[in-house]
Parts: structure tokens; sequence; C-alpha cells
């Protein structure tokens, strides 16, 4: 969990004031933007689903790092947003397909607050539970939209999908399209971050460690829990807003709890403890991969072996992990 | 609507039974697993996949061997039980015992790594067909309707596993310390009770159930990759309206849940399964612990 920063000891102050985001967040930051550098337009689409799987997961974890509830629905507001977003586009796109740069722009907005609005109504249910039934909860939760979205035919095109949504050309040329994801990633972390670091992201933090005693103390948890879970929906909302356009179509999978799983691999490989953990453990999720589904199709083998492993031996994720290494290490120095 | 005939509701009602035998076989395990150990297994429905792929695999050797007969079905799956159970055993050894002291989230990822790992086996071992076994049985006319009698001995089993392991649980000894494990794990140990082989039992027993659901259900139900997947969420389902732990609850809820999903396909075929899972989250609104369990573990 999110480390305290221990002045005395050696090291960067970067280190000890923000904790293993601190030197982490930089180096990402700085391999984000040369990207685009690496040789082939596919490193470049590769970034650009690094980035927003890492904003889903970054939400997830605001649920899972901040708040102690695992959600395994949480696709379902990742795929609200995409679902909006498409549809406003399909709506919006001329005869020919071309859709202008103001109704692209304005088809992306739509998709966090409707993902919002799905996360109240669901959450007002889910936060009345904790642990295994907020769980199972919000897997029905995730399920039913899932449903929902699969049989509707009539109004969500079913399992075919809606296809075709083809940004305008500014935004066709991947480096931009990365440029675009880049800059609203970053400024959707910027916000996330403060929002953990605000006091409501540490009554979130007490309330994760003792729900009863935060209660006692006068904090309404139920009402930070619904709050934070519309936040982190919203978020996920923004991540579903980019991904139709990215990828130029949506599915129903993307509401599936198998997707969801996706956000919770990706943070417990990077590490839930820390902020951007989640971000890493899209980086090495989604690189991973782009690079073995190009040798091989057993994918889903080779990805639940590395859970495996860090469920084994690694339980805080590869951030977690190094930075109780550190956190020894200066316990160990005067 | 159309018009529905009374025959075609018992028809209806009785394939509901059959569909919700699987979910007894399978989410009783699940259930049982969970009130002991305290770990929701999301590979189960996997498990019974495999095991329906190693029942087929059996049944096939054996029909080579002593030529094609139905009756070849009850030792290939009372082979795949045994190899199950003991896959079962040895994979709480392993894997599954190192994170009983872990956080939730853990156990889950565990047991959720094991549904991508096995699937991909049966990917490997298997290839991507379909496996179904045909038993040649001739449908019986009933009330007007074509009905396959393999059905009954469907239901059959389902009731007969149910009322075996309500003796089991509570007229044996090995029962009813299981029982009192789902009780109070703590004072079971304290009584001398080597809790660690409880644990690799019980999730033997569970396996091995699923592994006799994936055997039973071969002639009716294909096995293909991807299914458990489906399943294992409707499980879930069963198991939060019959409450976690309580093997009655998830007996009961088990025909409910076939009932309604085939009355719901019937009625309204597209909201089949959403329906399910709006009585699960009607369930866990107004009583998470189910319907039959006690608030003891919330």
């Amino acid at each position: 969990m999110p480390t305290t920063a221990n002045a005395r000891g050696p090291g960067s102050r970067l280190y000890a004031g923000f904790g293993i985001s601190g030197p982490v967040t930089p180096l990402l930051l700085a391999a984000a933007l040369g990207v685009p550098w690496l040789p082939g337009e596919f490193w470049t689409h590769v970034g650009t689903e690094v980035l927003i799987f890492g904003l889903f997961a970054m939400s997830f974890n605001l649920l899972y790092g901040y708040m102690g509830q695992i959600s395994f629905g949480h696709a379902a507001f990742f795929g609200v947003g995409a679902y909006a977003t498409a549809m406003l586009f399909t709506a919006l796109k001329g005869a020919d397909g071309q859709i202008g740069v103001a109704q692209f722009l304005l088809s992306l907005l739509v998709g966090p607050p409707v993902a919002a609005l799905a996360a109240l109504v669901i959450g007002f249910f889910c936060v009345r539970l904790t642990g295994i039934y907020f769980a199972i909860l919000s897997l029905a939760f995730g399920e039913l939209l899932f449903y929902i979205v699969f049989s509707w035919y009539s109004f969500t095109k079913g399992d075919d999908g809606i296809q075709g949504l083809l940004p305008p050309p500014f935004f066709q040329d991947s480096t931009n399209f990365y440029f675009f994801t880049l800059a609203i990633v970053a400024a959707a972390a910027a916000v996330m971050w403060r929002i953990t670091e605000s006091p409501f992201g540490y009554a979130l933090r007490t309330l994760r460690d003792n729900q009863r005693r935060a209660g006692f103390l006068g904090t309404n948890v139920r009402a930070h829990m619904l709050a934070n879970f519309v936040i982190a929906g919203t978020f996920a909302g923004v991540a579903g807003a980019l991904w139709g356009p990215f990828s130029r179509s949506v599915s129903p999978g993307l509401l599936g709890w198998g997707e969801s799983g996706i956000a919770v691999f990706m943070t417990l490989i990077g590490g839930a403890g820390s902020f951007v953990g989640p971000m890493l453990g899209s980086v090495i999720y989604t690189m991973l991969q782009a690079v073995v589904k190009m040798y091989t199709v057993y994918w889903p083998l080779t990805i639940g072996t590395i859970i495996l492993l860090i469920v084994l031996f690694a339980p805080g994720g590869i951030l977690g992990t190094i930075d109780k290494r550190i956190q020894a290490m200066r316990a160990r120095k005067p | 609507m159309p018009e529905i005939s009374l025959a075609a509701l018992a028809a209806q009602l009785f394939t509901g039974l059959v569909l919700g035998m699987i979910f007894v076989l399978l989410a009783i395990g699940l259930s049982l697993i969970f009130g002991v150990m305290n770990i929701l297994n999301f590979a189960h429905a996997t498990l019974w996949l495999v095991s329906g792929y190693v029942t087929f695999s059996i049944f096939t050797f054996l029909s080579q061997q002593f030529g094609a007969s139905p009756w070849l079905l009850v030792p290939a799956i009372a082979g795949a039980v045994a190899l199950m159970s003991a896959f079962g055993y040895a994979l709480e050894r392993l894997l599954i015992r190192h994170t009983y002291d872990r956080e939730l989230p853990e156990q889950l990822l565990l047991t959720f790594a094991l549904v991508l790992i096995l699937g991909d086996a049966i990917k490997l071992i298997w290839g991507l067909e379909n496996r179904r076994i045909n038993l040649g049985v001739r449908p019986v006319e009933m009330l007007d309707t074509l009905v396959n009698p393999y059905q009954f001995v469907i239901i059959g089993t389902g009731f007969a596993v149910a009322a075996g392991l309500w003796y089991f649980l509570h007229r044996t000894r090995f029962g009813k310390i299981v029982r009192a494990a789902v009780y109070s794990r703590s004072m079971v140990s304290a009584l001398g009770i080597r809790i660690p082989m409880i644990y690799a039992m019980v999730f033997a027993l569970g396996v091995g159930l699923a592994a006799l659901a994936g055997g039973v259900f071969l002639p009716l139900l294909p096995m293909a990759l991807g299914v458990d997947l489906d399943i294992i969420v409707q499980c879930f389902a069963v198991v939060v309206i019959g409450g976690f732990g309580s093997m009655l609850g998830t007996f009961v809820a088990s025909i409910i849940v076939g009932i309604v999903y085939s009355f719901s396909i019937l009625f309204w075929p597209d909201g089949a399964l959403a329906m399910i899972f709006l009585i699960v989250i009607a369930v866990l609104i107004v009583r998470p612990w189910g319907l039959f369990g006690t608030e003891l573990r919330s």
C-alpha cells in the first residue's frame, strides 16, 4: 500500500516525497514520449493501447488499492463509456463515414459522464457490501450490463458491435492519435493523483484499513465509497471513450468479466500499492501480449503462468517488491 | 405471446430441472470449498470442462478396446472422477494452500490464473474441436413431447449426489468434521484435527463432483472451449442465491436457477441470462447472505 516517506533514510528526495511512484513516473513519462520514435507504426499502436488500458487499470486501482475493494465488474464502465461514445459518433458522422473534429471531440466527451451515471446507480448498491460480496455484486452488475448490450440488438447492435468509428483525418495518423491519447491519459492521471492525495483520498485509505474505525471517526463511509466508485467509473469511461476511435469498433466483450480481469491483472503485476503501479502493469501486460501473440496463440497460458508466479513469489507486484527492498535497505542503514 | 400448452410448460419444467442438476453438481462443490476453505474457486468450471474432455478420451479409448456401448460411460466417468480428484488434491497441496493467509484478491487471482492455464492446456491437448458423446438412446414420447430418457439419468444422479452428500456431511465422522470446519476452523484445529488434510480432501471432493458433472453431461452438452467462463459466473450466481457455505441453499438455488432459466428462454429468450443476474442482484441487496445462509460470515 502507499508507502510512508522515510525522510531520514538515504536515497533521492523524489522517493522520499512520492514513494516508489516518484522515481518511476518520470521514467514512464520519458519512455512514453519516446515511443513514436521507435521504428514502425506497430509500437506506436501498442503504446496507445498501453495508455488506454493503463488508465483503465489505474481507475480500477482507486477501488482496489485505495479503497480495499475488488471489483470484477469494472469493465462495465469502460464498456459503457465506449458504447456511449461509439453511438454518438455513429449518429454524428456523415453519410460518407467522415466525422468533423468538433463532432469527434463531442462524442469523446459523452463517454465519461454516461459511465459516471452507470457507476452512480451500480455503486449505490455495491458500496453497501464489502469483500467477497462486493466482488460478486459488481460481477453480477457487470454481467447484467454485458447481457443487456449483447441482447438488445435494436439499440446496441448486439454481438455485431459497432464498426466504422474512423476518427477525423488528423487523428487517423497513429502518432497524432498517440500523443492525443497521451495528453488525455496524463491529464486524467494528474487529476487522479490530486484526488488520492487529498483529504478525501486519505479518508479512503482509512476506511480501507478499518472501516468501522473510520465510521467512528465521523467519516461517512458509504458516501466516500460511493463517491470513489463514481470517480473510478468516470475514469474507466474516459479510457473506454478513447478505445472506440482507437480500435475503430466496439463490441459487447468490452463489458465482460474477462475484460475486468485484465484491469485486475495489470494492477497486480505492477503493484496495487503505488499510484503508477497499474500503468507499469499495463506496459508489461500489453507489450508482452503484443510480442507473445506474434509467436504463439497460447497467450492465456503465458499470462496465467506469470500471474501464478507473481501471486506466489511477488505478492506486492513488481513495484511493491522493489519498494519493500528499498524500505528494508533504508531500515538497515542508520 | 404464443399459445403455450400445459404439456409444453411441463416439458420446460423438466428441462429446467435437468439444467438445474449441472448447477447442483458444480455449485455444491464450489459452495463446499468456499464454506470450508474460504476460497472462491474461479477454476471450478474449468476443472469441470477438463473432466469432460478426460471422460471423452477414456470413453473413446474404451470404445476402441471393447466396442461401442453406452454403458462404457460408467467406467469412463469413474476413471475421470478418480483422476480429477487426485488432480484436485495435488492442486490444493501444491498451489492453493499457499494463499490461505493472503488477501482475497490474491486468492481470486490464483484461481483465475488456473482458468487461463487449464483453458489453454485443453487447447494444447484436445485441440479446438468440440467434444460430445452420442449414446444413441432413442427419445421416448411423454405427454405429447419427445423426451430423451438419458435426462432421467441426470436428474437421478443429481438427487443421488445431493442425498449422498447430505448423508456424508451429517452422518459420517469425516463429514461432521467438515461441517464443523465451516463454522470454526480454529476450534476444529484446536481439537487436534489436521485442518490441512481436511482442506485437501474437501478440494478433491469438490473437483471430483465437478468431474462427475463433466462426465454425466457429456452426452447432452458438448464440451467446448470457453463454456467454462459462462458456467462459472452462473455457478457463482447459484451459490450467492442459496447462501455461501449452505449446501441446502445451493441445492434449492440450483433448481430455481435452472427452472427460471428454462422458462425465461420460453418467454423472453434474449433476457434469459440477464434474468439470473437480476435475481442475484436482488438477493445480494436484500439478503447478502442468501436464501439459506446465515449472517455468520458477512
